[in-house]
């Protein structure tokens, strides 16, 4: 006798994650784009300039981040799908890898700045300059915050605290993970490449 | 009575839809970078540009942060803002 089975679309819409988290994360988008609107404002405002300073950033690190940020994005959503399934040490080993793209992009960061302060630009340089270095460091805070964050999570997958349906603090940290690169893929283009 | 077993399709993000997503970011992020190279009009290149991260704010919405499969409201309001932010740039750059 034939078994059969029926498929069935659940409307399954669940916000993933603590919806406090999804409030702080809409706070910080406001403020970065605050940030990235005043930014244009003052590109207008101050066009040779703008160029100018611009042209002194090294595009090629900017895109080297790019790709760092997004890819450990994808290993950060990789380990979601882990931890959805139960494989809470392949979750880590994901998240481990995902800092190890974050360094990465901390590291190009840091050379970018210091090949600035050695051709004598700072923070006062002018307009361009304290824009990019306030937007670009707020930034790399929240790099700095979000790997605490991912370090955290990695810590209680480790110690099996995400189980029988409970992901909302796995799901909170990853979300968060991902607003990071979401803010840096606006950020880049406005300030390196356009 | 129909008997037999109720499998539940669950639109959760999976390895592949994360691979493709990751592949479509890394492209259009190189695609962004080289714009200026191809396009002689500041204008285009600052459209090209912002609607690339328009597509890739979409990629991270929807897959990454699985917002595709979260209530509607909270879709729109991400979606909205990688969509208005760029645009907002655009209209100050264009004016």
């Amino acid at each position: 006798m034939s078994n059969p089975s029926i498929t069935v679309e659940v409307p399954d819409k669940k916000l993933p994650g603590d919806l406090a988290m999804w409030f702080f994360i809409l706070a910080e988008l406001t403020v970065f784009a605050i940030f990235f609107i005043g930014f244009s404002v003052s590109e207008q405002l101050n066009a040779e300039m703008f160029s100018l300073g611009k042209a002194q950033l090294h595009q090629t690190a900017g895109l080297i981040n790019t790709i760092a940020l997004i890819t450990s994005s994808f290993f950060v959503a990789v380990a979601l799908t882990k931890i959805h399934k139960a494989q809470a040490k392949q979750a880590v080993l994901l998240l481990l890898t995902a800092k190890a793209f974050a360094i990465i992009y901390i590291s190009v960061k840091i050379w970018e700045y210091l090949s600035l302060f050695e051709q004598g630009i700072t923070i006062e340089t002018n307009t361009f300059f304290t824009l990019y270095f306030l937007i670009t460091a707020f930034h790399l805070m929240h790099v700095l915050l979000g790997m605490v964050i991912l370090s955290f999570i990695a810590h209680s997958a480790w110690q099996g605290k995400y189980q029988n349906n409970e992901f909302s603090g796995f799901e909170a940290g990853t979300s968060y993970w991902h607003m990071v690169d979401l803010l840096w893929i606006i950020l880049f283009p406005l300030i390196y490449v356009i | 009575m129909l008997k037999g077993e109720i499998v539940q399709k669950n639109k959760a993000i999976n390895m592949t839809a994360a691979t493709k997503g990751w592949f479509l970011l890394i492209t259009l992020s190189i695609i962004a970078v080289y714009l200026p190279e191809f396009v002689d009009s500041r204008s285009v290149t600052i459209m090209g540009a912002l609607v690339i991260v328009a597509l890739k704010g979409q990629q991270i919405v929807d897959i990454f942060m699985e917002l595709n499969n979260a209530p509607k409201l909270w879709r729109v309001l991400f979606l909205s803002y990688i969509v208005l932010v760029p645009l907002i740039i655009t209209v100050i750059y264009l004016a």
